[in-house]
């Protein structure tokens, strides 16, 4: 039993956002074609790290450094089991994951390569992130993104965003990249959801109708509450 | 009279579907299983889904809830369609461990929606292992709007299906998929199962 999966699938932000909100205690197992590389998480928080290369398992970086190296990986994959023996390990790592986030991001040109499957475009319309953090953050903000995450809270769009602030577009999609991967603003719901039915116990779907066929039912309140009740038994 | 109702448990491929139905049915699951054909579904499971799973709850002797598992992989969702037609709500299970059948989960959400206007609710999967997803995760992920509960569950456990299928009933209810009249197919026929508290 493991959490499964590739870069490609599931960024290594987000498993650090995974880990925070758990929290979770375990090791993750990240493998490309020539590396290996081990982050050990102790409640949520990252505590040693190193990556090894080749048959030979020559240490190519550890701590920090070792953590910033695996977020350049995009498409490696990775298994992260649960493992209660991490508590006793010592700290090695200074800097907390949204630190190192931030780090490798500002080492780069194309932040958004670290949220694949999180497209930011000019029409992208944000929201601030839903999801807890359970441990204190050691990062401080700059202006800029001080700025972006108090119009997410609008549920603005990167496009309004620019205009209200008169910020250079590239500028602004790098900084909504920046607060995707450390968890602080998420893209708004992609899937409406179902408008609230005002069916009567009489209405029939008019068969000449195209969706009468997909319509759901009608049904009655006592016997949806039999059903509960009915399910509440077993 | 016999009467039925059908509420559909859908998901991506091994997200726990036929699992989830057997925890629950009072008959045993007609399944149609057969060989999984292609060496990354071997990897999660021998055997998969490819035409439905049903199984029942009878409610009182004259009516019974109907559950269809639907068949995992894109390549049958020819089948979501028949299946889906004329339920009164849907579950969607997605695999907590395996974040790459995200994508394919959100596709068939987009299809549902298309399909049948029926409420749905979404369960995240394997919540027994310590490693999993939670659901909070699970709804950023997929883009669930806070309207759509997305419920904590263990497929192979009773309970955790029977919340399940409470939060869907009660979600329906909610959604005001319901008439305000007495039905009288329950009221006819009162039973020891629709009687109790």
């Amino acid at each position: 039993m493991a959490l499964e999966g590739s870069l490609e699938d599931m960024s290594l932000s987000d498993l650090f956002q995974v880990f925070r909100m758990g929290p979770k205690t375990g090791v993750l197992l990240l493998y490309n074609r020539h590396e290996r590389g081990v982050i050990y998480v102790n409640q949520g928080l990252l505590v040693d790290a190193f990556v090894v290369s080749g048959p030979e398992r020559k240490v190519v970086a550890s701590k920090d450094e070792a953590v910033l190296y695996m977020l350049d990986w995009t498409t490696a994959g990775f298994i992260f089991r649960h493992d209660p023996s991490v508590v006793g390990r010592a700290v090695q790592i200074k800097h907390d994951a949204e630190w190192l986030v931030l780090e490798n991001m500002r080492r780069h040109t194309s932040p958004q390569t670290a949220v694949p499957y999180r497209k930011v475009t000019l029409d992208t319309r944000l929201q601030l992130s839903p999801i807890p953090s359970n441990t204190e953050s050691q990062v401080s903000l700059g202006v800029d993104q001080w700025r972006i995450l108090s119009h997410a809270a609008n549920h603005q769009t990167v496009r309004e965003i620019c205009a209200e602030t008169t910020m250079p577009e590239d500028k602004a999609i790098r900084i909504v990249a920046e607060l995707l991967a450390i968890g602080l603003i998420d893209v708004s719901s992609a899937i409406a959801p179902p408008t609230k039915a005002t069916a009567t116990s009489n209405s029939r779907p008019d068969p000449s109708h195209p969706d009468a066929r997909q319509s759901a039912p009608p049904v009655g309140r006592s016997l949806l509450s039999a059903i509960l009740r009915r399910v509440s038994e077993l | 009279m016999k009467h039925m109702l059908k509420i559909v448990v859908t998901g991506s491929f091994a997200a726990g579907k036929t699992q989830f139905i057997r925890s629950i049915s009072d008959i045993d699951v007609v399944d149609t299983d057969f060989k999984t054909t292609t060496n990354e579904e071997r990897g999660l499971k021998s055997e998969t889904t490819v035409a439905l799973d049903f199984g029942t709850i009878v409610i009182t002797p004259s009516l019974k809830l109907y559950l269809f598992g639907t068949p995992g992989q894109v390549r049958f969702d020819y089948m979501w369609e028949e299946l889906a037609t004329g339920c009164i709500g849907y579950v969607v299970l997605v695999d907590s461990c395996r974040p790459a059948y995200f994508a394919e989960t959100q596709h068939l959400m987009h299809r549902f929606t298309e399909i049948t206007p029926a409420p749905f609710v979404v369960a995240a999967n394997k919540q027994d292992d310590p490693a999993a997803l939670p659901p909070m995760y699970v709804r950023r992920r997929l883009g669930i709007p806070a309207e759509i509960p997305v419920l904590p569950c263990v497929a192979s456990e009773r309970s955790s299906v029977k919340l399940v299928l409470i939060s869907l009933l009660k979600h329906i209810t909610s959604y005001g998929a319901t008439s305000d009249a007495e039905d009288n197919v329950v009221d006819d026929a009162p039973s020891s199962h629709a009687s109790s508290a």
